[in-house]
């Protein structure tokens, strides 16, 4: 009885909230992936868009601004990205990775020179981004309302992205010509396609998304920054593009699963399991999907059976009526 | 020889622009980089201790860097050498504490036991890697936090010291790794590392298990059609270098700290990598990049208190030497448009 | 060329009637002369078929027609203008047209994105899905090419592919088309449909220049053809005037030094035994069918065919690369079917694979160390699993002479040497180790003719030392230098089997150009 009082309209609208960050991220690295670049610096652009979002919300005392900051701050390292890996050819994991401990070092410098603290920024006048509050939706979902109501913007944004991406990939120019430069970049090379400034355009929109994810985490729910903040979002980000390989809705997919994994988790914490457990779940999550699917996605070896044999030599036997 | 001259003089190169990258950075922090790097310089070699400390430093990372190696070489990215750290030195602990042997051999077997568990870590990322191609650079990231988030559980919900924050009971005397002086706690950990790191070297050059391995990770295809086998391998590589990894825990527990606590040696396996990756997969050139991070880590205890710069300043200027590691290939490239996928290839 | 046929006028045109003019094109790779002073002359709306042997420079010539590559020396003249091709854009412009011999469409796509993508139809900004649907079946209905533009294109057979390519030239408004060996990989009955295509589009006036090696089709569609031969013009000529016995005559060209090395007559037992062998491509498409033969010792059997019938899988299977779907190879009792790449090694296998530097050696890596592969368990290169780095030194120098390898030394970088010296050093640990069996994929690509003959008399060597050989080659003459037998394969089958000694290279043609194939249903049942 104790467990399915877990299951509720609360436990939804969580799930909603957790799987913003990651959905948008991970939106964000579809761009990559679908242009044919293994894009593992995901975890460090998140994390220099959430803190500077921090730093531009304190300057200028208007969360809007914080979040343009924290969307330049992930276009710079994305753009970085991109000039080692497109133009200069550098191996994407070597580069991804050192992109990442560049992230992590950077903030935390920067955090200890200009508040001379370490940990976490908290306070300090930091503008998170406000509620949106739908007119109407209380009365018509009654208490339902909260699935739809009372989000901050990025969690809409994130939702709203996926049928956007559908309709881009499918309908814009670019987004096709970012699928062909991924799928077939000597069709795109045939056909005048520059796939260096695709690869580019597509780094630089993964750049913008993962910017907007990083400042939902440090200007969303909780305002605040801390060290590391991004916490492996980003690599669960590339875990799902794996195995979603890029496709919008198999993304939405995936990341409802850990929005869900990270909601539950928190739920069972309330029943005293013990946090650091708890805390594992989504990553024991994204790794045992990667392991699964990457299982099922084995090849297989053929063995011809006699009556296969005779379906392809009656097939191939028709050369002989040929030039008669 | 003169490949490999003009292979040193472009990772200098590439070291040089990263730090003068660096040095701007600092600038921009309103700090001064000549007093940046005149800490850093006392901080790491200000004293006899100070020397000393800076060689503890060093063998984490030496060895970490060693299991690297093990992987780059034999075309395995094993980002989670972390986390085998971690659970290496969780393993080592638990038999420094729970397990009363008698001194010599109880040292012995806690290592064993810190190998045994790095390799079991790394195993199952290992095994999908190659039998169905999983990527092993997202699985061992991915398992680095469940490693760390498991040892911290195991430490303060199993094996909590009673009264003690977050950390096992200290383990026994007869399990200390001996300490080389008086005046600091560097022990056998670091010879134990320069003696991996030449067998290591001898072990890539000169023997057939060596060359096999090698070759699987410079040409997979050659090897395949030279009969060795090349999935196995794979996972003989991924295993030894989890291994390595593991050992690496073991020796800071049993040499440094004499306990597991959370948190205790935060990356180290990291900047393994990084200085793998800097010495291009040679063990002999982890050495000299290894003392080299271990410096900076070192002195940077320094900057926290002498200057305005935190100590991460130092995991900057690494990230900056990889960059430009990866982007000089450009600039020596000779027409071939795949020298920077090789590169790292080996 | 000494060469002549009774067709063998070059036909005058006027400026106004050729859609393209190709005028004294030479274009060189390196050392290698791939085109050499080529005349082409195209009328406008006929089918012109070149033809060729495998090397001879017909892709080459469309490629610099088509501006992907540029000529050396010589004129371009489309519809009487001299042009300079610079780029595909230019020639598109000019009304040109090529359809490639490999697809360069997107899968996952649908037909009519496919045909559309680079000149998307946009409303709002949006593609225009539908008008680009409507469009290509407009295309599709106009020119008789039937596709259903909605369907994807990773569920379309290779046929319907081609119909895709074909339409995307015809989207950009070409009037004349250039196919790449078109009907390589076709059905026959795909094939037909292709040719009444192609006459529908020369009936409207437009002009296609077809490339083939198929004897049997150039007859039945086309109008003029031209023979190229070692890269050099040999004749063009209305194709109603030549027989196909001509067509041969000029492709092979009997002037060709035909230099059959003589040999012993040798009847040793069967090393290599292939019963009905089965296997699939990558793509999980079945590539080598039934395949049955035996190799003997002291004897160099050929396999002779077009590149892509199957040759290289059935290397693959024989070398343990790639898995069989059915049947047996049994290597002196074993079968290598079940056996790993080590253990057909330890069986008594070498192998020089065709992919010289991605499969037969590590580039970056030394002589020597190259050398070693498959040797590092083994005295006197190591003992006891640890390597004797200066035996192998010592061994590498031998063998440097021995296979007169043109290298600074055994620490020489293999990726430094030539083409041939690479080959040298793959022969050198290949044919050292003392295997019953050598499996020899083209010998000599891309070896310049000295090192040719060195290796051929390396091949006739290892024969005399009563070696079984299996020589797989896309150049004919090599075989018909080196076989005492000499099996053809089309479409993963073998189709038959010449007498080296009483080689008819005209015989041999047709079988690779997929006629007269042997009556496959008789060897099952026995």
């Amino acid at each position: 009885m104790e467990i399915l009082s877990l299951f509720n309209v609360a436990l939804l609208v969580a799930t909603l909230r957790m799987t913003a960050p990651i959905l948008l991220v991970a939106l964000g690295g579809s761009f990559t992936t679908k242009a044919g670049i293994f894009n593992i610096g995901l975890e460090g652009q998140m994390l220099v868009g959430a803190f500077f979002a921090v730093l531009g919300s304190i300057w200028s005392g208007s969360a809007l601004v914080g979040v343009a900051c924290g969307v330049a701050a992930a276009l710079v390292f994305a753009l970085a990205f991109a000039v080692l890996v497109v133009s200069f050819r550098a191996n994407e994991v070597v580069v991804g990775l050192a992109l990442n401990i560049l992230a992590g070092g950077m903030t935390i410098s920067l955090m200890k020179a200009i508040f001379g603290t370490r940990g976490s920024i908290v306070g300090k006048g930091i503008v998170g981004l406000p509620k949106v509050q739908i007119p109407g939706a209380r009365d018509i979902l009654g208490s339902w309302a909260p699935l739809i109501n009372g989000f901050t913007p990025m969690v809409y944004v994130a939702f709203i992205a996926v049928p956007l991406l559908v309709l881009f990939y499918k309908r814009t120019r670019l987004g096709l010509y970012i699928r062909v430069v991924g799928e077939k970049p000597e069709a795109a090379e045939a056909l005048g396609i520059s796939i260096t400034r695709v690869r580019y355009i597509a780094s630089l929109l993964c750049g913008l998304l993962a910017g907007l994810a990083g400042a939902h985490l440090s200007l969303g729910y909780i305002t605040m920054f801390t060290e590391n903040m991004s916490s492996g979002r980003g690599f669960m980000a590339v875990a799902i593009l794996i195995f979603s390989n890029g496709n919008p809705l198999k993304v939405l997919a995936g990341c409802l699963l850990f929005g869900f994994a990270d909601a539950f988790s928190l739920r069972l914490q309330t029943f005293g399991f013990p946090s650091y457990l708890i805390l594992a779940v989504p990553y024991l999550v994204a790794l045992t999907a990667l392991f699964a699917l990457s299982y099922r996605s084995r090849p297989k070896i053929i063995r011809e059976t006699l009556e296969s044999m005779r379906k392809l030599l009656s097939v191939d036997n028709k050369p002989a009526e040929f030039g008669k | 020889m003169n490949d490999k001259l003009r292979a040193f003089s472009g990772q200098l190169v590439a070291v040089l622009i990263a730090l003068a990258m660096g040095a701007v950075i600092i600038m921009l922090i309103d700090e001064s980089p000549i007093k940046v790097f005149m800490t850093l310089m006392r901080g790491a070699f200000g004293d006899q201790a100070k020397i000393a400390g800076t060689l503890l430093q060093t063998t984490p990372i030496l060895i970490c860097g060693i299991a690297a190696c093990i992987g780059l070489r034999g075309g395995m990215f094993n980002v989670g050498i972390e986390g085998q750290l971690f659970l290496g030195g969780f393993a080592a602990a638990w038999v420094g504490f729970a397990m009363p042997l008698p001194p010599g051999l109880h040292v012995v077997v806690a290592m064993a036991v810190a190998v045994i568990a790095g390799a079991a870590w790394v195993s199952i990322p290992a095994f999908f890697r190659t039998r169905y191609g999983t990527n092993e650079v997202v699985s061992t990231i991915l398992s680095n936090y469940v490693a760390v988030l498991l040892t911290s559980y195991l430490t303060i919900f199993l094996f909590k010291r009673p009264g003690g924050w977050s950390e096992t009971p200290p383990i026994l005397a007869s399990a200390y790794l001996p300490e080389l002086f008086a005046f600091s706690r560097l022990n056998w950990g670091l010879i134990i590392g320069l003696v991996l790191a030449l067998f290591v070297a001898w072990f890539f050059r000169s023997t057939a298990k060596g060359y096999s391995i090698s070759m699987v990770g410079s040409a997979p295809k050659f090897a395949e059609y030279g009969g060795i086998d090349v999935k196995r391998q794979g996972f003989l590589v991924l295993l030894a270098s989890g291994a390595v990894g593991g050992l690496a825990g073991g020796i800071e527990t049993l040499g440094v700290h004499h306990r597991f606590m959370e948190g205790f040696a935060p990356g180290f396996g990291f900047d393994g990598l990084i200085a793998a990756l800097l010495a291009n997969g040679s063990p002999i050139g982890t050495i000299v990049t290894a003392l080299f991070f271990g410096a900076l880590r070192n002195g940077s205890l320094l900057l926290e208190t002498d200057t305005n710069a935190s100590r991460e300043i130092i995991t900057v200027i690494q990230a900056l030497i990889i960059l430009s590691v990866s982007a000089q290939v450009l600039m020596k490239r000779r027409g071939d448009s795949t020298a920077g996928e090789r590169r790292w290839k080996f | 060329m000494s060469t002549t046929s009774p067709a063998m006028t070059a036909p005058e045109a006027g400026p106004a009637e050729t859609a393209v003019e190709l005028i004294g094109i030479t274009k060189r790779f390196g050392a290698f002369v791939a085109n050499e002073d080529v005349n082409l002359i195209v009328k406008r709306g006929e089918i012109h078929a070149i033809i060729g042997e495998n090397g001879a420079g017909k892709t080459t010539l469309m490629n610099i027609l088509f501006g992907l590559l540029q000529p050396d020396q010589g004129t371009i003249r489309l519809n009487g203008q001299d042009m300079v091709v610079g780029d595909p854009a230019t020639a598109i412009s000019a009304g040109l047209g090529m359809v490639h011999q490999h697809f360069k469409l997107v899968p996952s796509l649908s037909v009519a994105d496919n045909v559309f993508l680079g000149m998307e139809i946009r409303r709002n900004g949006l593609i225009d899905h539908t008008a680009q649907i409507e469009k290509t079946r407009e295309l599709s209905e106009r020119f008789g090419l039937k596709v259903d533009p909605e369907e994807r294109v990773s569920l379309l057979s290779v046929g319907i592919e081609q119909r895709i390519e074909i339409l995307k030239v015809l989207a950009r408004g070409a009037r004349t088309i250039i196919l790449d060996e078109p009907t390589a990989v076709l059905t026959p009955q795909e094939s037909r449909e292709l040719f009444q295509t192609l006459r529908g589009f020369v009936a409207g006036g437009m002009t296609v220049i077809f490339i083939s090696h198929h004897l049997e089709e150039v007859i039945e569609v086309s109008d003029t053809v031209t023979v190229l031969r070692h890269g050099k013009h040999v004749a063009t000529g209305p194709t109603s005037e030549l027989t196909k016995a001509d067509m041969v005559r000029m492709m092979v060209g009997r002037d060709v030094s035909f230099d059959r090395r003589p040999r012993e007559k040798s009847d040793g037992k069967v090393v290599l035994d292939v019963k009905n062998l089965w296997a699939r491509d990558d793509r999980r498409l079945p590539a080598l069918r039934d395949a049955s033969f035996t190799v003997r010792s002291g004897e160099v059997v050929g396999i002779a065919g077009v590149a892509g019938n199957g040759q290289t899988e059935l290397a693959e299977v024989l070398a343990g690369l790639r898995p069989a779907s059915h049947g047996s190879a049994m290597l002196k009792g074993r079968d290598l079917t079940v056996l790993s790449t080590s253990e057909i090694r330890e069986a008594g296998l070498a192998h020089v694979p065709g992919d010289r530097l991605v499969r037969g050696v590590d580039g970056n890596a030394s002589i020597s160390s190259n050398l070693l592969m498959g040797r590092q368990d083994k005295a006197p290169w190591s003992r006891k699993g640890i390597l004797d780095w200066r035996a192998a030194a010592t061994q590498t120098v031998e063998m440097i002479k021995r296979f007169d390898i043109r290298a600074r030394g055994p620490e020489d970088t293999v990726k430094r040497l030539s083409g041939g010296n690479i080959q040298k050093v793959v022969l050198a640990r290949e044919f050292t180790n003392e295997a019953d069996f050598l499996l020899i994929d083209q010998p000599t690509r891309g070896v310049d003719i000295g090192a040719q003959e060195s290796i051929h008399d390396e091949i006739m060597r290892q024969r005399a030392a009563g070696r079984a050989v299996l020589v797989i080659s896309v150049q004919l003459d090599e075989l018909l230098t080196l076989a005492d037998r000499i099996l053809v394969m089309f479409n993963g089958r073998i189709m038959g089997e010449v007498e080296g000694g009483s080689a008819d290279s005209e015989r041999i043609g047709m079988m690779m150009a997929g006629l007269e194939p042997k009556n496959v249903s008789d060897e099952v049942a026995s």
